[in-house]
């Protein structure tokens, strides 16, 4: 009984997922034969393209709301955005400036939307913001694969497919490419370090920080702890559920267009898929749960998650000749993390309930 | 039966329906041929919408781990191609593999799932989609021998679509084909879902189903009467898991196809709509809803292919199917928490 | 001085049950103003609509008139009656677990940078962390407790939270009224007089208050008026002075005429179940080290305060609630509490929670009698090949239950009708069918006329006297309704804090 009970302790310990990330990552490292800088670059170019993303999962998870699979809602926001920049042809700075305000405003509206929907479903709000995300997919779908081109008017031709109907797969970004790119990037050898964008991440957590610890902040905490003591504290915990989601959404946003500026190609109806999944899979990595998530998770857990993720083709070539195996690898990696999380974090609940 | 209510997401879909008949009429498309196929899908989607009841009932949600019973019998089908069975014997071989490895692989779904109780659908989700990957190594490493089920030279693993041509392709659906007409009843396929059915219907009419129904209905309730809720819990979830791998063998017999990989990822939602649709409200469900349910969603999915490459464009279909099949969800998880069961 | 409250002609009712009927009670700033009232008399709906707690607007409101400083008031949610300059002190904190003591105390309140205050307004301004703990460490001094702020609430004894909560509302410069639910509830002599002493000096600094507790004594010494509540009126009133604890207690209980008696006996000594320190954790309602012998054939009424362990008892008997100790029933030993086995040993139990774990609401009367016997003890199985599978043998279960349909006088259309479309008194009855059903030599029952109408009780409880004279079946009744156990029991058992008292015989009481 003593074993179990110290087993147990040991395996909810927060540092247990990190550990299995860094000792998986080290082997798989070893085994992909994969240059340490070569690596070490990759990572930080995960950080500053999937940061803010998963920095955007932090308070939801603080209000008790649990993952945030819905941010795949703020990242189509900002790419409607851009869609509409780029259909009108508003080039350069004044075009980013353009779509950040279209798709902050957009972000404002549906992360409303979802706030409202999931005061109804207390309780089970994970699974509703998974559905949510598959269901404004396909509204997102209809928009621009079927809206643009027959309802919706379009100046700009070259987006849009030689049927006539529908935009491209791929859409260029060559506009809006010399505006932030590569700012700040400076070298200490072989590795790469872009300063700017990092900073610019840093800047993100910060806020999100800031946030947490303001009056809002703690009636948040409070919200996440126990929903029925804070209504009688004077909490209107509805509407402090709704401000997190517009929040989460809002940043989502932002963190997509960081995504999408470091990749430099704009994949219309691919790039937004699995942003739930990778980001929930790599704040969790960092050691959060479904109840708990602080900064230091996000960060870390960016560079853990992505390290494993990047060594895992190649390691899986070489050690069965199947490149596949390592795709494979990943996949499991990113949906186990999720499913592991709410395995362990379910069990505690129910033994104090 | 009576007092039963019709609710929204039968009228919005009987609506469509009644709006795409309309409409494919006016097209002059051949509704018989329509008829015919919606008959053996029926049978095909419905065995997995049916699998989803047990788990149901004993209140373990909607079954969004549906990917762990199909895998199951995947593994059952496989096993009974690599070892060259054919016709009813192969079928039936492979329905055998299912039942045992569907048990087992039921038997862990269950005792995770006993574990987060009141999170079943999320971690059933995620249970499922981890699931797959992992497979997907057994798929490839795993050492099969029959040629035809493998990559061609230069690959490694099975394929990812096998074909059962040489097996038991249409084997259900062929036996005791009754034709009137030009319309085609395939009576043999009606007979194994009927079945199915009746024991559903009698199971919960025993000593243990109606303990499984109490479970669902009030845990407490059935703890304070000496009830074991793990046990019934496992049973039910295990009846579930083997009656999806049967779906599937089902399911692969008519489609003509194994597919394996990434297939079963998308396979849990179509299925969970249906049922909502017929009717289930995520908790105590008949039998009637989801066979209701199965025909209204299958219906709409059949008549709006040929309607959309007619009227519109092609990609329409799939995002449609999609949009409404997750509305339907979206709708049972908002008006299901409304009903002040705040579970 | 004028009053900082009016209630006038205030009523309220959920689903049609009246709970509070004309209330008229003012209180004056300054003024220490006590409520007292057995469960169930409405003190708690009173100070759910002064606090505004959404679950009044959310089951119909009120009707009456509430001025707060000359002011007609109608709180939608606790946060209007907050902003008012009401506060209170729940009987169940309202402490968030994962803050700390600081936290907790400023939650709503916090000091704030003024940069950011400047910059943002006062919602999201930056935390002065540091100012907060210095306010809260001082209102901890005032109130004489040494803790420290870090802590976290879910580190804490429950005394000392208790002060916490106190603490939270004391740190508020602009308190005018503070409600106090139960505080003394959890305190030992010193401390519950610790807490006497600030409220008397809040009192002197015109904060009115409104003090509720079943401790009449405490009443007695620091209230300036007293209201009596029964079943939702209010029966009496009484200034300083004038308060004496015997008439609270009276008007608390109040007379009814009852019909229902069992004549006095003698009991053999021969004990069915004996609890050796026994223990039940089940939150709320703790038993703790319960040294018990039940007599073989005996009535015993089990009485305490609310969360004092007796309704506890048989759910720990059924595995619902951890449980520690032993326990001997008919002479051996019972190494392991499983519902299933004791329930086939003959021991059963009838939820206070009837709603919530009596019945299965949605399936008829004939399916919820015949449960338990069928699950169980495979009665009402029809004889077949296939005997194991267990279907049901209408014929067995029709006479059955129509049987027991006449012998309760159970209410219904048929035996197919829903339980939840029966009355309450009548949903009982199917509970108490169900039990018959498996014919327990031991019986567990829990508030078991909560929620019935006057009539039906006296029915209920003739019932229980039947089936112990009839079937010599053991019952144990645990209720907080003091007069119907003196009616009906041998032996009256009093639980404090989990553990035996005193056992009366009921002419004592």
């Amino acid at each position: 009984m003593r074993i179990k009970e110290e087993a147990s302790r040991l395996l909810d310990s927060e540092y247990m997922v990190p550990a299995i990330f860094i000792i998986l990552s080290y082997f798989a490292w070893q085994f992909s034969g994969l240059t340490g800088s070569f690596v070490f670059n990759q990572v930080v170019t995960r950080f500053i393209r999937d940061g803010i993303l998963v920095l955007s999962l932090i308070i939801p998870v603080v209000a008790g709301m649990g993952l945030n699979f819905a941010i795949t809602v703020g990242a189509m926001a900002i790419q409607t955005a851009l869609l509409i920049v780029i259909a009108y042809q508003v080039e350069g700075i004044k075009g980013i400036l353009l779509a950040i305000i279209i798709g902050v405003l957009l972000s404002l509206v549906l992360g409303y939307v979802i706030g409202r929907i999931l005061n109804r479903v207390k309780g089970k709000e994970m699974i509703t913001t998974i559905i949510i995300g598959f269901l404004f997919n396909s509204i997102y779908q209809l928009i621009f694969l079927v809206g643009f081109g027959t309802f919706i008017p379009v100046a700009n031709k070259e987006i849009i497919l030689t049927r006539g109907i529908g935009v491209r797969n791929t859409v260029d970004l060559g506009m809006y490419r010399n505006t932030i790119d590569k700012l700040g990037l400076f070298k200490i050898g072989e590795l790469e370090i872009p300063l700017f964008m990092i900073i610019i991440v840093l800047l993100f957590a910060a806020i999100i920080f800031y946030i947490l610890h303001t009056r809002f902040g703690q009636e948040v905490k409070a919200v996440g702890s126990n929903m029925q003591t804070s209504e009688i504290l004077g909490i209107n915990t509805d509407m402090i559920r709704i401000k997190v989601m517009i929040l989460s959404t809002i940043l989502a946003a932002f963190g997509q267009l960081a995504y999408l500026q470091n990749i430099g190609m704009f994949d219309v109806y691919t790039a937004h898929m699995n942003a739930d999944i990778i980001s929930c899979a790599a704040l969790l990595a960092g050691g959060a749960s479904i109840k708990k998530a602080r900064i230091r998770h996000a960060l870390m857990g960016i560079f853990l998650f992505h390290t494993l993720f990047i060594v895992s083709p190649q390691a899986g070539q070489n050690l069965f000749n199947n490149a596949a195996l390592g795709e494979y690898f990943r996949s499991f990696v990113a949906y186990g993390t999720i499913a592991l999380a709410l395995i362990i974090n379910i069990k505690n609940e129910n033994k104090f309930s | 039966m009576k007092n039963y209510r019709l609710k929204p997401p039968q009228i919005i879909i009987s609506a469509f329906l009644i709006l795409l008949i309309g409409l494919s009429y006016i097209l002059h498309m051949d509704l018989v041929v329509l008829l015919n196929e919606s008959m053996v899908k029926l049978v095909m989607n419905g065995v997995l919408v049916l699998s989803l009841i047990p788990m149901l009932n004993v209140g373990a949600g909607m079954n969004f781990g549906l990917p762990v019973g199909i895998i199951g019998g995947l593994i059952g089908m496989c096993l009974a191609v690599n070892y060259r069975m054919t016709g009813f014997y192969g079928f039936f071989m492979a329905i055998l593999f299912t039942l045992m490895i569907c048990t087992l692989l039921g038997w862990i779904y269950g005792l995770i799932l006993n574990r987060v109780k009141g999170r079943e659908e999320i971690a059933g989700i995620f249970i499922g989609f981890s699931f797959i990957p992992l497979m997907n190594y057994f798929w490839t490493l795993a050492p099969f021998q029959n040629r035809e089920m493998l990559y061609p030279i230069g690959g490694q693993g099975l394929r990812p679509k096998i074909s059962l041509e040489n097996y038991f392709n249409h084997i259900l659906d062929n036996y005791g084909l009754i034709s009137i007409g030009n319309i085609e009843i395939p009576v043999g396929l009606i007979a194994v879902f009927a079945i199915i059915c009746l024991f559903l219907y009698l199971y919960f009419r025993t000593k243990i189903g109606r303990a499984t129904i109490a479970v669902g209905e009030n845990e407490a309730f059935a703890k304070l009467s000496g009830i074991n809720i793990s046990q019934t819990r496992l049973i039910a979830i295990i009846i579930s898991t083997i009656i999806a791998g049967f779906g599937i063998c089902i399911y692969a017999q008519s489609y003509g196809f194994i597919q394996l990989y990434d297939e079963p990822l998308s396979m849990a939602f179509p299925a969970v709509s249906a049922i909502l649709i017929g009717g289930s409200t995520g908790k105590k469900t008949f039998i009637f809803e989801a066979i209701l349910g199965t025909y209204l969603l299958q219906s709409m999915y059949l008549l709006s292919v040929p309607i959309a490459n007619e009227i519109l464009v092609p990609e329409l279909t799939e995002i449609l199917r999609t949009f409404i099949t997750y509305g339907i969800i979206l709708y049972a998880l908002l008006v299901r928490e409304r009903r002040g069961i705040y579970s | 001085m004028e009053n900082i409250l009016e209630i006038v002609n205030l009523n309220k009712s959920y689903n049609g049950i009246p709970a509070l009927s004309n209330i008229n009670l003012s209180v004056k700033a300054g003024e220490i103003h006590g409520i007292v009232g057995a469960n169930g008399s409405g003190k708690t709906t009173l100070m759910n609509i002064l606090f505004g707690n959404p679950i009044i607007h959310e089951t119909g409101g009120y009707q009456g008139q509430i001025s707060f400083r000359g002011n007609r008031v109608n709180f939608k949610n606790c946060a209007e009656a907050i902003r008012q300059g009401i506060g209170m002190v729940h009987q169940e904190f309202a402490l968030i677990p994962d803050m700390t003591v600081g936290e907790n105390i400023k939650l709503g309140r916090e000091n704030t940078h003024s940069l950011t205050d400047r910059l943002f307004g006062r919602k999201y301004s930056f935390i002065d962390r540091k100012q907060d703990y210095e306010n809260a460490g001082q209102t901890l001094r005032r109130l004489g407790i040494s803790v420290g702020v870090g802590i976290k609430i879910m580190n804490l004894s429950v005394n000392i939270r208790q002060f916490i909560e106190i603490a939270r509302e004391i740190d508020r410069s602009d308190l005018k009224l503070l409600i106090l639910d139960e505080p003394t509830a959890v305190l030992n002599k010193n401390d519950g007089l610790k807490l006497i002493e600030i409220l008397k000096d809040m009192s002197n600094h015109k904060i009115g208050i409104i003090f509720i507790s079943h401790r009449l004594e405490e009443v007695q010494y620091v209230c300036d008026k007293v209201s009596v509540l029964r079943d939702g009126k209010l029966v009496s009133q009484y200034a300083k002075g004038n308060i004496y604890v015997n008439n609270l207690a009276q008007d608390m209980i109040g007379h009814t005429i009852n019909k229902a008696a069992a004549e006095k006996r003698e009991m053999e000594n021969k004990p069915v179940i004996t609890f050796k320190d026994f223990s039940v954790k089940m939150p709320g309602e703790e038993v703790k080290n319960l040294n018990l012998s039940v007599y073989k054939g005996e009535i015993l009424g089990l009485t305490s305060l609310s969360g004092h362990g007796k309704l506890a008892l048989g759910y720990g008997m059924m595995d619902m609630y951890p449980v520690g100790g032993e326990v001997y029933y008919e002479n051996k030993k019972l190494v392991k509490m499983n519902a299933r086995t004791n329930i086939l040993k003959g021991m059963y139990v009838l939820p206070d929670d009837r709603q919530g774990l009596g019945i299965l609401a949605d399936q008829s009367l004939e399916s919820n009698i015949i449960f338990t016997g069928n699950q169980i003890k495979n009665m009402f199985i029809r004889d077949s090949a296939f005997n194991f599978l267990g279907f049901i043998d209408h014929h067995k279960t029709n006479f059955h239950v129509h049987k027991m349909m006449l012998d309760l006088d159970i209410k219904c259309t048929s035996i197919k009708q829903k339980v939840k479309e029966l009355s309450g008194g009548n949903q009982q009855k199917v509970c108490i069918a169900r039990a018959l059903t498996v014919d327990p030599k031991l019986l567990f029952v829990a508030e078991p006329t909560r929620g019935i109408d006057i009539s039906a009780k006296e029915k209920i409880l003739n019932m229980l006297i039947e089936i112990n004279r009839s079937r010599n079946t053991t019952i144990i009744i645990a209720s907080s309704e003091l007069d119907e156990l003196k009616r009906v029991c041998d032996r009256i058992a009093v639980m404090v804090e989990g553990k035996i008292f005193k056992i009366l015989s009921p002419e004592i009481l």
